[in-house]
C-alpha cells in the first residue's frame, strides 16, 4: 500500500485546501492520472498518482485544509492485491485448528488506527450527534486530538460550504458568501454571520498584517497627464491589429517604472531583516496585481526590462487570462521586485497601497479621467490620472520617491522620452 | 402463514439472551421500546452459563489449590492430610453463581419491562417471526430485530463430541470428577485457560496445536512466561501437530496426531477437549426469509450501527464478524439499542481489549509492537517487569510485566500489553488511555496508588521516556 502525502508544491508552503477530488475510492488509476486538485498559496496544483493501482482510501474531503506531509490518500499498487489472496491461502493451510486464529487474524486486519482519528469517545459520541464525519476533522489538540471546539468549528464550515455548492471553485464560494453576508446584515433574525478565514483571503491577510507590521509605509501622490501618452498608443493602434495584439497603458507604465527603478536603485530592493542588510536588485520582475475572482492575484512579468512594449502586452493579456483561470503556476506569481496595482479601471482618486512585502514600493494607478488642469495659467482639460507610490520609508526618503515619480510622469508624459530611453 | 393467525404486535424482538440480547433488550425497555427476548435455554448465553463466567469459576478454584502448595514458603503449615478436589461440589458452586447471575438478568430484563420468551426463533419473514415453544407456536410482528445467537464450539467432522470422553468446552465445565489425563485439541486461550486450570487440580494434561507455538493470536513475547509455567505444571505442549483422527479405545482417548519432527504416534488420554474456535449460530433462524445475507464463515456482516443488509434488522456479538468476546458482545447490543431507538450510537472504536486467564494472565488493548510497525508507525515500547514491583514480590506473583507501544512521532499510546497477575483487571485503565487518545506521558505523569500492580504502567510509560524509577534505564 502506498501512501501519498500532500507534497510541497510551492515554496515552503504548509498547508493546502484540497479543491476537488478528481477520482474516487475504488477506482483503478493509471500512472500519472490526476487525483486531486490542491489549492496551495495562490495557486492550484493537480496532484498525479504516483503509481498505477486501485485508490484504496481518501482522507480528506473537498475544502478540508491538509498540512503538508500529510497522507491524503493511499494507492494499493497492482503488483500489491495479491497480498490479500496469499494470506487466505495461508489461513487455509492452517486448517481446521487455527479457527480461532482465523477470527482473529480477521479483527486485527481490521483495525484502523492508521487513519484514526484521535478523539475522546464522548467527543465521537458528540460528533456523531452533530452529525459530523469526525474523520474529517482537524484537530486543534495536542498530537493533533480533535476536541469538543473543533467539531463545532468544522461544522460551521461545513455548513457554509454545503450552501453555496453551486460554486465551482471554493474561493469564489467563500466570495460569494462573503458578499451574501454584507448584504444579509441586519436583514433577518441573525444580526452578524461568522465566515472562517481560510484559504486566499487568510493567506492575503497574513501577507498584508506581515507587510504593514514589517515595512514603515507612507504613501506618495501625483497626477498624470496622459493625452499624448494615448494619442501615441493610438497611433500604434493600427499596427498593433496587424500584429493582433490588444495595446493598453500598462506595458507602457512598466517600461517607464522599469527605467525609473533602474536609476533610483533603492525602489528595487528589499531588506534582509536576518543580516541587516539591504539586497539591489538587478533585474526587474515586475508583479502586477490583479483582481481576479479569487482574490487578489500577482502574476509576476519577469525581466521586463528586456521584452518591448508588444511582448509585455502580449504577456500581461496571457497572465491575466490565466489568473481569472486560476491556472497561474507557483513560479508566475512569485518573486517580484516591484509591484503595480492597476486599479484604474474601477475607480478612484488615491489610495495607500499595502507594499507586497519584502519589496520596496508598490505603485497604484487611478482611474483616467477628464479634469480641468491649469496650464499656462489657463484652465484646461486633459486626461489625467492619479497614482499612489507606497514605499518602505527604511530604504527610501521621501525626496528619492518623489525623484522616482517625477521620472516616470516625465517619461509617460513625454512617451518620445520613453521610447529614447527604451533599450 | 395459517389464515387468521394473530401475531403477537412488538417494537423489538431479540433473538438470543446472551450477554449481547440482554443488554439490548434492558437498553431498549429503558428507551421506552416495547420488547420481546427470545432464548432458547437460559439467560445469560453462553457466557454466564457455559463460558466466561464458569471458567473463570473453575480457574478461580485450580488457582486456590494450587497455592496451597505454596503456602509453606510463606509459613503456612497445612494438616499433613492431603488435599483433595471435589468437583462435585465445585459443580454446585457454580451452579448457584451463574444461577444468581441468571436470577439478576431476569429480574432486570422485567423491571425495564421486557417480555422474555422462552423458545426457539426463527424468522418468517423481514417483520415476522416465529417462536415454538414446548409444541407451541407464536408469531411475532415486529419493527426492528437484533439477532444476537451467538456461536457455539467448531467442531471438525473427524471427531465428535460425546461429553463423556470427547468434550466441548461446554462439557468440560460439566465434569463431576477431575480427569487423570486430558488431551487438548487446539492451543487458543480456551485450550490455555482450561488445561492450566486442569493442571493445577492434578490431570495430566496435553495440547496439541497446529501453529509452531500456543496462543498463536497473541504477540509472541507475552506468551512466553505462560509457556513455562505451563510446562513447570506438567503440560505437555505439542505444536506443529495436527490430529488425523481420533477413536475411543477400552475407556480412553486416541488421538492419532503427526508432526514433522515427532512424526506419526498415538496421545491416550482419559478425556479430550476439542476447542480449536467457534462458529456462529446462524444457519437454523431462517435468514434468507428476512432476506438477511451471511457471509462464507457464517458471519452476518454489519455496519457501525450494526445494521444487516436489512435496514431494520440488526446482528450482534459472535454472529458478526470480529473476536468472539462477551465484551464487544454487550457493547454492540447497547449500540444497537440506541440506533433502535433514535440515539446517535455506533461501535466506532478498534479498542477492543482481550484477556486471557492463563498463568500468569494475558490482557491487551491496541496494537502489538509488530501489528503497529506492519502499520507504518515508527514505534518506542516501554517495558516494566513484575518482578521489580513491591507488591508483586510481597504477594509471590513476580512473573510477567507490563509493556505500553507508542507512536514515537507523537508519543500517542498505540497499545498496551500485560503479562501478570491480575492483568485482567489492570488492562482497564489501558483501554481507558488508549480511548482518551492519551500520551505515554499521560500515563506517567499520573500518580498511581502504592504498592499496586498498577505501578507497572507507571514505570513501562517512564521507560519510553527514559526515566523509569525501578529499573535502569538504557
Amino acid at each position: 500500500m502506498m501512501e501519498f502525502k500532500l507534497p510541497d508544491v510551492g515554496e515552503g508552503m504548509h498547508e493546502g485546501e484540497i479543491i476537488q477530488w478528481l477520482i474516487k475510492e475504488g477506482e483503478a488509476v493509471k500512472q500519472d492520472q490526476p487525483i486531486v486538485e490542491v489549492q496551495t498559496d495562490k495557486v492550484n496544483a493537480e496532484l498525479t498518482a504516483p503509481a498505477a493501482g486501485v485508490v484504496k482510501k481518501i482522507f480528506f474531503s473537498e475544502g478540508d485544509i491538509v498540512e503538508v506531509g500529510t497522507t491524503i490518500f493511499t494507492i494499493q499498487e497492482e503488483n500489491d492485491v495479491s497480498v490479500p489472496d496469499k494470506k487466505m491461502i495461508d489461513e487455509e493451510i492452517q486448517g481446521v485448528q487455527s479457527v480461532d486464529v482465523k477470527v482473529n487474524a480477521e479483527h486485527i486486519t481490521t483495525k484502523q488506527h492508521v487513519v484514526r482519528a484521535l478523539a475522546t469517545p464522548f467527543v465521537r459520541q458528540l460528533a456523531r450527534e452533530m452529525k459530523v464525519d469526525i474523520e474529517k476533522v482537524k484537530g486543534s489538540g495536542p498530537a493533533g486530538r480533535i476536541t469538543e471546539s473543533d467539531l463545532k468549528q468544522f461544522k460551521e464550515n461545513n455548513s457554509i460550504t454545503l450552501n453555496a455548492k453551486h460554486h465551482d471553485n471554493k474561493m469564489a464560494q467563500e466570495m460569494a458568501l462573503m458578499k451574501g453576508a454584507i448584504q444579509a446584515k441586519g436583514m433577518g433574525n441573525e444580526w452578524e454571520e461568522r465566515i472562517p478565514l481560510k484559504g486566499i483571503r487568510k493567506k492575503i491577510a497574513e501577507h498584508m498584517v506581515k507587510s504593514v507590521s514589517t515595512i514603515p509605509h507612507v504613501t506618495h501622490v501625483d497626477e498624470l497627464e496622459m493625452d499624448q501618452l494615448k494619442e501615441f498608443k493610438n497611433q500604434l493602434k493600427e499596427y498593433s491589429d496587424d500584429k493582433d495584439i490588444k495595446l493598453t497603458f500598462l506595458p507602457f507604465f512598466v517600461k517607464a517604472i522599469v527605467i525609473a527603478l533602474k536609476e533610483f536603485k533603492t525602489l528595487n530592493a528589499s531588506i534582509d531583516e536576518k543580516t541587516n542588510e539591504i539586497i539591489l536588485k538587478n533585474y526587474y520582475h515586475i508583479g502586477i496585481a490583479t483582481n481576479t475572482e479569487e482574490g487578489l492575484i500577482v502574476p509576476v512579468i519577469k525581466h521586463a526590462d528586456q521584452k518591448t512594449i508588444f511582448q509585455l502586452a502580449d504577456e500581461i493579456r496571457q497572465l491575466a487570462a490565466q489568473a481569472r483561470e486560476g491556472k497561474l503556476s507557483i513560479d508566475q506569481i512569485t518573486g517580484s521586485t516591484f509591484t503595480i496595482s492597476n486599479v484604474g479601471p474601477i475607480g478612484g482618486m488615491h489610495a495607500t497601497p499595502i507594499i507586497n512585502y519584502p519589496e520596496a514600493a508598490i505603485l497604484a494607478l487611478h482611474k483616467m479621467e477628464h479634469r480641468m488642469v491649469v496650464r499656462d495659467l489657463e484652465g484646461v482639460i486633459r486626461l489625467m490620472m492619479n497614482m499612489s507610490l507606497s514605499f518602505d520609508h527604511r530604504l527610501i526618503d521621501g525626496v528619492t520617491a518623489v525623484h522616482f515619480t517625477n521620472r516616470i510622469k516625465e517619461l509617460l508624459e513625454n512617451p518620445i522620452r520613453l521610447v529614447v530611453e527604451m533599450r | 402463514m395459517v389464515v387468521g393467525e394473530v401475531a403477537v404486535e412488538t417494537d423489538v424482538i431479540i433473538i438470543g439472551g446472551g450477554p449481547g440480547g440482554y443488554a439490548a433488550a434492558i437498553r431498549l425497555g429503558q428507551l421506552g421500546k416495547s420488547v420481546v427476548l427470545v432464548e432458547k435455554d437460559k439467560l445469560g448465553g453462553v457466557c454466564l452459563n457455559r463460558g466466561c463466567i464458569p471458567s473463570k469459576a473453575l480457574i478461580h478454584t485450580a488457582d486456590q489449590y494450587q497455592r496451597l502448595n505454596d503456602l509453606g514458603k510463606m509459613g503456612i503449615r497445612l494438616s499433613q492430610e492431603r488435599t483433595t478436589m471435589d468437583l462435585g461440589v465445585w459443580q454446585d458452586w457454580k451452579a448457584g453463581i451463574t444461577s444468581q447471575l441468571r436470577q439478576g438478568i431476569a429480574h432486570l430484563c422485567k423491571e425495564n419491562g421486557v417480555t422474555v420468551v422462552k423458545g426457539q426463533a426463527a424468522f418468517l419473514s423481514d417483520d415476522r417471526i416465529g417462536v415454538e415453544t414446548d409444541g407451541d407456536f407464536e408469531t411475532y410482528k415486529f419493527e426492528q430485530a437484533i439477532i444476537a445467537t451467538g456461536s457455539r464450539p467448531f467442531i471438525p467432522s473427524f471427531i465428535k463430541v460425546d461429553g463423556e470422553y470427547i468434550l466441548d468446552s461446554t462439557s468440560s465445565l460439566q465434569l463431576q470428577e477431575v480427569p487423570s489425563s486430558l488431551s487438548i485439541i487446539g492451543g487458543g486461550y480456551i485450550g490455555i485457560e482450561l488445561g492450566m486450570a486442569f493442571a493445577k487440580l492434578g490431570t495430566k494434561v496435553t495440547i496439541i496445536e497446529m501453529a509452531n507455538r500456543i496462543l498463536p493470536q497473541i504477540a509472541e513475547n507475552l506468551v512466553k512466561e505462560v509457556t513455562r509455567n505451563a510446562k513447570k505444571l506438567g503440560v505437555n505442549i505439542k505444536t506443529s501437530t495436527r490430529v488425523e483422527k481420533a477413536s475411543v479405545v477400552d475407556g480412553h482417548v486416541h488421538l492419532h496426531v503427526s508432526s514433522e519432527e515427532q512424526g506419526a504416534e498415538v496421545v491416550v488420554s482419559e478425556k479430550t477437549l476439542v476447542t480449536i474456535g467457534r462458529i456462529p449460530n446462524t444457519e437454523e433462524i431462517g435468514l434468507n426469509r428476512a432476506g438477511v445475507t451471511v457471509g462464507e464463515k457464517g458471519h452476518i456482516a454489519v455496519d457501525m450501527e450494526c445494521r444487516t443488509n436489512v435496514p431494520h434488522i440488526f446482528a450482534i456479538g459472535d454472529t458478526t464478524p470480529g473476536p468472539a468476546l462477551a465484551h464487544r458482545a454487550s457493547k454492540q447490543g447497547i449500540v444497537a439499542a440506541e440506533v433502535i431507538g433514535g440515539l446517535p450510537s455506533a461501535v466506532d472504536s478498534p479498542n477492543v481489549p482481550y484477556v486471557i486467564f492463563s498463568d500468569p494472565q494475558i490482557a491487551g488493548v491496541g496494537l502489538s509492537r509488530e501489528e503497529a510497525e506492519q502499520q507504518g508507525y515508527s514505534v518506542k515500547v516501554g517495558k516494566f517487569p513484575f518482578s521489580a514491583n513491591g507488591r508483586a514480590l510481597a504477594t509471590n506473583e513476580t512473573e510477567g510485566f507490563a509493556e505500553v507501544i507508542v507512536d514515537a512521532d507523537n508519543h500517542i499510546l498505540l497499545g498496551m500489553h500485560m503479562v501478570g497477575a491480575d492483568a485482567s483487571n489492570l488492562i482497564g485503565e489501558g483501554v481507558l488511555a488508549l480511548e482518551l487518545a492519551a500520551r505515554v506521558e499521560d500515563i506517567a505523569l499520573i500518580m498511581h496508588p502504592h504498592p499496586t500492580l498498577t505501578e507497572g504502567w507507571m514505570e513501562a510509560a517512564e521507560a519510553v521516556l527514559g526515566h523509569a524509577i525501578h529499573i535502569v534505564n538504557k
